[in-house]
């Protein structure tokens, strides 16, 4: 079916994954944080539905699905709570944020 | 070359690029764009892998709902730009791309020197019927009931958690 | 095949249908009487009493439901005698949160939503259920979020409050790392196997063609996850500020009932990914060249030491008791990760005494931090000769948490290092006995603090008798299991199996 070999769409989703990482270790802002993680669930949606593609099973892309769902509910929340949070401080800068040690 | 082989090449570079460019920029509003373009390039990916659904989903589901309110919230609250991602006093930030391109050629490694064991062995018709709405949808409403009733109760929260936390007080 | 279904559902499933029932209820109680407060707090209640008595009616038990493949060893739920005393567990534990929501000063005004505050709370526990009898990768993947959705917004729960909300947000964005990179790792773990099902990856890790160190990599992505939600170091940096900022009966239910699951999740796992066999003396085997005992004892021995250490710093109790949560975690690893049947008995005696001793110590906290407002240690200065009965009952539960005789945490570690000898663990069991030991010194100093120093103002700190009551409620099984443990470790002996082992 593919002439593509299966590694090359690993390579690129474990480079999606570090990447992805990187952002949530780099960016202070929250809600950019909030995308380097979708971003991070994209690449393993992607290994999912590749695996899913090369097995010839469908339960990866089920999987996906399920992955979808949750991602939107937690952007939901997260984007609630970074509402509430800049209600209160005027800041979306997750180095503003610290009553505690971060 | 063939175009199958062009098409990924495109796509992946694309999906790739923009995953940087996303992370780089000062600016969320253009960062929160460049990851709706990756979002795109993933779908364009998972249609050359057959799964159609998903493709389909992916630009509905995040390009469509999940970045507009991202957007949303980026321009109802006005964040302005981050100053200079690299030039906080922070060495840590330089440590963490260390981190992340071990991840990266671990990862990458590990997963090209396992691919051996992969059980793999692509069978067209399989992989055909495999990412059509009928075969999911199968699966969801018989075998994976149950999770599809948890994911609605993730919902269900997910909404009134939301309510709760940034509906405006009244006082 | 409707009508199996639906008998499977009723017969098996009956505590998180009434859970999930009772999400309902109470979203339409709230519309109807929302002035109520109290009709609420009843009608909550009694839902979970009456998911408490299905569990326990449900006891011995052993199936799976909705079965995947062709044959019958292939399930998505697992109901077994382990899943069943983590539900056992997480309801109680529930029914005890709801107690002390009623008597919480943070909840307390017009502003508390009750019924949306039940409904999280319930999307929680039904989490917490499911979780703890998910056999396939998918509904515990969905179920894990379910539980860290409701929690992370239950983190933030008190409008207005600066501590609240950015708990609530250190915990999104360490949970929703954390559950990405475990993400991650479920994929690698799907392309090495072709299934999402534990059991059957089960049957396929038997063989050896799988490669091992990618299969590593995927197992240690995997148990980020885990780690973060039982709160082992060092994947921990939440817990403290977590805890600290969150309303102090949502503290007491994420360091008891979410721990619980984690490490339901865990055994399981651990039993599918790790081990080939249960031996028939009762020791795990594992598959060939595959050993990751050293890994689980690196990890509970640095949970323990970092939490002990660190909680020797701390000035506010609340955090200090997230520390040595922190800590128990790590008390409580080191028991599976002796990886035997005496190993599990003993994490099963140490978890049930945990929950009431835990949940005792924060609600005596929160009894304090209801008067003084705050949950520093200046505020319980003299509290032996303000209100005695309280200062009593708390230096009870900090005795046993320290694991001291004649206490239930005496016999919780009493049984963890029977077990750690048992399997000629020497090393771990001497360097947990040198973390009880550290442990001392911060518990006895709130005693200290309680009885020694005197007090700088003169609020007196008044508890009603039914808080008195409760709290004594509390201290009565940790006195008697200290004495008398022989029905609770026979208790706990019925529920060493799960389902397949």
């Amino acid at each position: 079916m593919n002439s593509i070999p299966i590694e090359y769409y690993l390579i690129l989703s474990a480079f999606m994954f570090s990447i992805g990482v990187t952002g949530v270790l780099i960016r202070r802002n929250a809600i950019v944080v909030f995308m380097s993680i979708e971003l991070m669930l994209n690449s393993a949606n992607l290994t999912l539905v590749a695996f899913s593609s090369y097995l010839g099973n469908p339960i990866g892309q089920v999987f996906v699905f399920f992955v979808m769902t949750v991602a939107a509910a937690e952007a939901a929340v997260g984007l609630a709570i970074i509402i509430a949070i800049f209600r209160n401080k005027l800041t979306v800068n997750i180095d503003e944020i610290n009553i505690f040690k971060w | 070359m063939n175009f199958e082989l062009l098409l990924f090449i495109v796509f992946a570079l694309v999906a790739a690029v923009s995953s940087l460019m996303m992370i780089t920029r000062k600016n969320a509003v253009i960062s929160a764009v460049f990851l709706v373009l990756n979002f795109f390039a993933l779908a364009g990916l998972y249609l050359l892998l057959n799964a159609q659904f998903i493709a389909v989903v992916q630009i509905i589901v995040y390009a469509g709902a999940i970045m507009v309110l991202f957007l949303f919230v980026l321009m109802l609250l006005n964040t302005g730009k981050e100053e200079a991602i690299l030039h906080g006093k922070k060495p840590i930030k330089y440590f963490a791309i260390f981190i992340a391109a071990v991840v990266f050629l671990q990862v990458a490694y590990l997963l090209v020197f396992g691919s051996g064991s992969f059980t793999s062995n692509p069978d067209i018709e399989a992989s055909l019927s495999s990412g059509t709405v009928e075969t999911i949808g199968r699966e969801i409403y018989t075998k994976y009931i149950i999770p599809f009733e948890a994911a609605g109760f993730l919902l269900l929260a997910a909404t009134i958690g939301a309510l709760i936390l940034a509906k405006k007080k009244f006082e | 095949m409707g009508n199996i279904i639906i008998n499977d559902l009723w017969s098996f499933l009956k505590p998180e249908i009434f859970i999930a029932g009772g999400i309902f209820i109470i979203l339409l109680a709230d519309l109807v009487i929302r002035d109520n407060r109290k009709a609420i707090h009843f009608t909550a209640l009694i839902i979970l009493i009456a998911a408490f008595a299905s569990a326990l009616l449900q006891m011995g038990t052993e199936s799976f439901i909705f079965y995947l493949g062709k044959g019958n060893n292939h399930g998505l739920l697992a109901v077994d005698p382990m899943s069943t005393f983590i539900k056992l567990i997480t309801i109680f534990s529930t029914i005890l949160i709801v107690i002390f929501t009623i008597t919480s000063e943070e909840f307390k005004g017009s502003k508390f939503k009750s019924g949306e505050f039940y409904t999280l709370l319930f999307g929680m526990l039904l989490g917490m259920l499911l979780l703890s009898s998910g056999a396939d990768l998918i509904i515990i993947y969905v179920s894990l979020e379910l539980l860290s959705l409701s929690s992370y917004v239950l983190a933030g729960f008190i409008a207005g409050s600066n501590r609240s909300s950015e708990a609530s947000l250190k915990y999104v964005i360490y949970g929703a790392t954390s559950s990405g990179i475990m993400l991650f790792g479920i994929s690698i773990l799907y392309g090495l196997t072709g299934t999402t099902n534990l059991y059957a990856i089960h049957t396929i890790l038997v063989s050896p063609h799988v490669n091992y160190l990618t299969l590593g990599l995927s197992i240690l992505m995997i148990f980020i996850g885990i780690g973060f939600k039982i709160s082992a170091v060092p994947f921990h940096f939440w817990t403290p500020d977590v805890y600290e900022g969150s309303p102090l009966p949502v503290t007491a239910y994420l360091s008891v009932a979410s721990k619980a699951a984690g490490f339901a999740l865990l055994i399981r796992f651990i039993k599918v990914g790790f081990i080939s066999s249960v031996g028939t003396n009762g020791f795990w085997n594992f598959y060939e060249n595959f050993d990751w005992q050293l890994f689980l004892i690196i990890l509970s021995i640095a949970s323990m030491t970092v939490g002990n250490l660190t909680a020797l710093w701390q000035n506010n109790v609340k955090r200090m008791l997230a520390y040595s949560s922190i800590a128990h975690a790590g008390y409580m690893l080191l028991a599976i990760a002796v990886l035997s049947e005496k190993g599990m008995l003993a994490f099963l005696v140490y978890i049930a005494i945990y929950m009431f001793m835990n949940l005792g110590a924060f609600y005596a906290v929160m009894l304090v931090a209801n008067k003084k407002g705050n949950e520093e240690i200046s505020s319980f200065a003299g509290l032996g000769y303000k209100n005695p009965y309280l200062a009593f009952g708390l230096s009870i539960f900090l005795i046993s948490l320290t694991g001291i005789p004649p206490t239930g945490g005496f016999i919780g570690k009493l049984y963890l290092f029977i077990a750690l000898l048992d399997g000629d663990m020497y090393w771990p069991a001497l360097i947990a006995l040198l973390n009880t030991v550290i442990s001392l010194y911060y518990y006895v100093r709130i005693i200290k603090e309680m009885y020694l120093t005197k007090a700088l103002d003169d609020t007196t700190i008044e508890t009603s008798k039914t808080e008195l009551t409760f709290m004594f409620a509390l201290v009565a099984p940790i006195l008697v299991f200290g004495i008398y443990f022989t029905p609770l470790v026979n208790f706990c002996t019925n529920f060493v199996r799960i389902l397949g082992f």
